[in-house]
Order: C-alpha cells, then structure tokens, then sequence
C-alpha cells in the first residue's frame, strides 16, 4: 500500500538525456526522469542495470558524456563531488564508506565539514571561536545520535561495529550535512528484517521531520513499494518505467526485466 | 589505571571533549610537565644525560609528532623528513647569519619551521596523484634533491667546505643559551607548546579531515573534502614541526653541522619512531622515539652495568642484533605500536583486579 506522501509538485532535480559509457561500455543510455521536492523517488533495476552510475552522476563522481542535469534551477553538465556536497547532496554507498579508524561521534562530526569555518590559527589553540564550533556542531550531531538511537556507540571505532549499526551511522553522516536531496545507495542491503524495519523508519522519519528529498536504491521490492513516492526502473542502462509503485508493478516491461520472458 | 572515572559525569560536551576527560589523567600530566621542567635542573645532572639522552629524545619526538601528522593521521607516506629537517636547520641558519637584528632562537626556529613547511608544500603537490608506496619513492626523491642542494648551494652554507656549519652565542627571550640546562628547558618548552597545538588540531575539524582522506579519500570528497587543499595543510604543518624539529637539532644539539646530519637514515629512523610508537598517536610519538633514542644507548651500557666485560666492537653488534630484533617483535606483538600497547593496558587495568 502506498504511504500519504509529501511531495509537492515542485521539481527538485531532473536529468535529461543523460548517457555514460566507460569505453565501448554503455552504462547508462539516453536516461531522463526527474525528483521532486519531499518525495521519495526510488531507483530500482536488476544488477549492473546502471543504477549506481546514476547517482554517481548525479553526485558529480561520474562525468556522463551526454545530456544535462538540473538542480535547484541551474542546468550543468558537469560538477565535482565537493561542488554538489556544498550544493546540499549527501550521500550513503553500497558498500559502506565510513572512516574506520574515527568513532561513531566524529564520523557523523565529518558530515558538518562544509560548516565549520574556523582556521588552521583558531583550531591550533582551541580557543574562542573554534572551541564554540566545536560545541555548536557537537549539539547538533548528538541530536542525530538521539535520532538514530545510537547513543551507546558513540565513543566506538566504527570499524568495531556490525553491519547494521554502520549502515546508520552512515545514514548519520549523511544527515549532518542537512541535505536537500539525500541519495541512498542500497541502504537496507544485507540487513535482517528487523534491522530493515529500522532503517525504513528512519528513512520516512527523515523525509516527514526535515522534510528531506530522499532518492533511493533498494532491491527489496516491499520496501520500494511501501516508502517510495514514485518508482523510476532500469534495465541494462535504459529506462524501462517511471511511476507511482501501482503502475510500476503493473508494467509489463518491468515484469519482463525482474522475472523474464518466454520467447 | 588504578582509578576510575566513576563518578566523574561530564554536564556539557565542552567538558566530555577535554584532551583529558579524567581529573586524574589531568594531575599526572600536569605532575608530569612540572617535573620535566623542574627535576632535571634541581637534581643536577650531568651533561652527558642531557646532550645524549634527554635533548635528542625531546627534539626526536616533535619531528616524531610531525610526521606522525602526516603519516599517521593524514596516511600520506614520507620519506622526506630528514631533508625537511635540514630544511628547518639551514633555513634557521641562514636567518641568524645573515639577520644578526633576529637572532632570538624563537624567532629562527620559527623561520626554519615556515621554510621547511613551504618546501614540504611543494613536495606535497604529487600526493594528489599517487598514493602508498609511489608517494613514499616521490617523497625520497625529496630527500635526495635536498641532500644534494645543501650539498651544492653554497650560498645556502655560507660557502663553508662540505657545507659544514656553525652556531654559537645563542640567547633566546634575552636569556643566553649557553648551558645544557637552558637548552634542554628551551626544547622542553618549545615541545610541549607545539604538542599542545598538535593534540588541538587533530581533535578538531582539520584533524577530522586528515583522518578521513586517511581513511577512504573518495568518501571524504564526496561529503565536501577537497583532497588536495587537505593534503597539503598535512604536508605543510607536519614540516613546519620536522622544520623546527631540525633547526633545534642543529642549533642546540649538534651546534655544527653538516648536510650529512640529515640524511636518509634520519628520515628512517623518524619513520620507524612513528611506527613503533604508534600510527595516528601523539602519545605514541614520543613513546617511539624514547624507544629508538634509549634502546641503543640502554644496550650498550648494559654489559658494563652486569660486570660483563666485551670488547666494544662486539658490544656495537650485539646492539644493532638485538635492536632489530625487538623492532620485529614489537611489530609482530602489538602492529599498532606502543600506544596500542598503552592503551590496552589502560583498558586492562581499568578493570583490575576483577576480570569483567
């Protein structure tokens, strides 16, 4: 059953036409959909169908040879990964990109980097300016750790932590950033049911409380259906469908992708 | 250790985020300090422990500390640090020769850490590219060019010959330096400032951002790190301290020297402090360069302390043999280094003596 959903009808993002191929590959072909502001879009496709690549591109990792990319209003065809971090685009990855030797506080303390402006002089004596930083940006991220529940890993080396608990402290870090389209790349991949459950009511928390654009890769079928607005579907880097989770699973191009045809 | 933190609930997160959170922590180092400063001159040792033991152990130990900051928290390899040193010296040198109107050794140590922090700037500028073992061979190329410029300019060596150079009539705040005593609270003075400063930056937001290109560069980017910019800093504040670090093995514990000082095996012997003592730790700077500076000097003394007699030459091998020997082992014990070793035991005796 599809959830109430938030989304208004502004566009918050729309990419048109992209296409990336990496030599004679073809990753991603003549693609275009777009997200909008408060919803939560979700990418879904069989393996290698280019979903990754698409938020890559996005997030500026990957530069698509073709096509353009709107945010907020400004059409580009390409930026660095920093640019769209600074631009309010955070992200989590498939397999977990976590700074291992760092603990759970100061992980989540990193996706504040982009706001804490004190210099190397300031920083040097821990004095004045520097210090109050510190505690204004600690406030914040231990709001997160409330918010994640995740209070009694605070001190731990995240390189210490199962699976599960890494996945949302990554979560956490994305969120420090305070996003205005936050891209999850698989984040329930490899999780019990239980932990899935979480993670699925921190992602709706995120969108209903902070009112955070949310665009998602999941493989879990149930859980797109349930949490998405709005299902775009890939298949071999084309586009095979886009639509609310009814008319996605309706299609029969999508049903061909998932379960095959007979010929 | 034998006390516990029971009891001690922190109000605000300016108080958790103290370098020591623990009121005992806070007395035995503030003990610790005071001692430094006050024992040695009280007791009244002799010149042979302050020009062997202490002062090289104290001025190893911030050149440990610098390229633990580029090393261990940034995970950019060096294989420069003793051409960054000769950066510092020759730098502090040409400052006090030729500007006889600055030559407070502050100032000159101040001089020779900027100018070794620019040079250590350029040869920073490859990190963007290569990483591990093709940045280290890249930093060593540093190191040879630096040899061979202390070698060849002789502007930079006052054209003395084979670039040998001299100090003397040192004063530093007007107090002359002339005695191992004011050397040695020169330097102690001196580290422990730029420890403090250290510690500092590596809690804060530029330590976070060392650690993170440290840990996984690409995430780092894409959360708004710009690599290069972070890298750089690195390279540049950990010479700035194996600049200093130079200048004051130069001025205050060598007094004259030559290129020969600085070379490759220096640049070793800093590295394996930080690895002993431990990647990614203030603490473990100095607990590597006791290690390396003390180890020999212990090793060598020991047959005379058991009435053993050898002749020196036998001594001197055995030396190297079980130096090298211990190095192995610590690795093989404990590879995160004497820190971890440090911290374990903490953990253990927090504990103590109920085994849960």
């Amino acid at each position: 059953m599809a959830r109430a959903s938030h989304a208004g009808t502004d566009v918050l993002l729309s990419v048109e036409n992209i296409s990336l191929s990496f030599g004679g590959v073809k990753a991603l072909t003549d693609i275009s959909f777009d997200i909008r502001k408060g919803e939560i879009r979700a990418i879904i496709g069989p393996n290698g169908a280019g979903k990754s690549s698409m938020l890559n591109c996005i997030n500026g990792f990957y530069h698509p040879q073709e096509g353009r990319i709107t945010y907020k209003g400004v059409t580009r065809r390409q930026m660095r990964p920093h640019e769209a971090a600074e631009q309010g685009i955070a992200r989590t990855f498939q397999n977990i990109a976590l700074f291992k030797g760092m603990s759970t506080l100061d992980n989540i303390m990193t996706g504040r980097n982009l706001r804490m402006k004190t210099g190397l002089l300031a920083q040097a004596l821990h004095w004045g300016p520097a210090r109050r930083e510190e505690v204004e940006h600690r406030a914040f991220v231990e709001r997160i750790i409330d918010f994640l529940e995740i209070q009694h890993i605070r001190k731990v080396p995240v390189g210490r932590l199962p699976y599960g608990l890494q996945k949302r402290v990554e979560l956490g870090r994305a969120l420090a950033a305070e996003p205005d389209l936050l891209l999850l790349d698989e984040p329930m991949a490899g999780m019990n049911l239980e932990e899935k459950q979480d993670m699925c009511r921190f992602v709706l928390d995120v969108n209903e409380q902070f009112g955070t654009t949310i665009c998602l890769i999941e493989h879990d079928m149930g859980v797109v259906m349930d949490i998405s607005d709005r299902v775009v579907v890939l298949d071999y880097g084309k586009k095979i469908g886009d639509g609310t989770p009814d008319v996605v699973k309706a299609n029969p191009d999508v049903i061909a992708a998932y379960l095959g045809t007979s010929h | 250790m034998l006390y516990r933190e029971a009891g001690q609930f922190k109000t605000s997160y300016d108080a958790d985020q103290a370098i020591f959170p623990i009121l005992q922590d806070r007395i035995f180092v503030l003990a610790l300090i005071a001692i430094a400063f006050l024992a040695p001159p009280a007791l009244g040792m002799s010149e042979y422990l302050y020009t062997e033991i202490l002062i090289p152990f104290l001025i190893f130990s911030l050149a440990a500390v610098g390229l633990n900051i580029l090393v261990g928290y940034c995970g950019q390899v060096s294989l420069g640090t003793g051409g960054f040193m000769a950066v510092g010296a020759y730098a502090a040198y040409n400052l006090w020769l030729r500007v006889p109107a600055v030559n407070d050794l502050v100032i000159v140590f101040l001089f020779g850490g900027l100018m070794a922090a620019g040079v250590g700037i350029l040869f920073g500028l490859p990190s963007l590219r290569i990483k591990g073992f093709y940045l280290a061979v890249a930093t060593l190329a540093a190191q040879f060019f630096l040899d061979w410029v202390f070698a060849r300019v002789k502007w930079l060596t006052n054209y003395t010959p084979s670039g040998s150079v001299a100090v003397g009539n040192l004063s530093a705040f007007g107090i002359d330096i002339d005695t191992p005593v004011a050397r040695y609270v020169l330097i102690l003075a001196i580290v422990a400032v730029l420890t403090l400063v250290a510690k500092n930056l590596v809690r804060g937001h530029i330590g976070r951002s060392w650690m993170a290109i440290r840990d996984m560069d690409i995430a780092a980017e894409i959360i708004g790190f710009r690599p290069l910019r972070t890298k750089l800093l690195a390279f540049a504040v950990s010479s700035f301290y194996v600049g200093i670090a130079g200048a004051m093995y130069g001025f205050l514990r060598l007094g004259a020297w030559e290129p020969l000082a600085f070379d490759i095996n220096r640049s070793f012997a800093i590295l394996f402090m930080v690895i002993i003592g431990g990647l990614g730790s203030i603490l473990g700077s100095f607990l590597g360069a006791a290690f390396i500076v003390l180890t020999p000097i212990i090793l060598n003394q020991l047959p005379g302390w058991l009435g053993i007699s050898m002749s020196t030459a036998l001594i001197s091998h055995l030396e190297f043999v079980i130096f090298g020997a211990m190095i192995v082992f610590f690795l093989i014990v404990e590879p995160h280094g004497l820190a971890r070793l440090w911290a374990i035991a903490k953990e253990k005796l927090r504990l103590w003596p109920f085994p849960h």
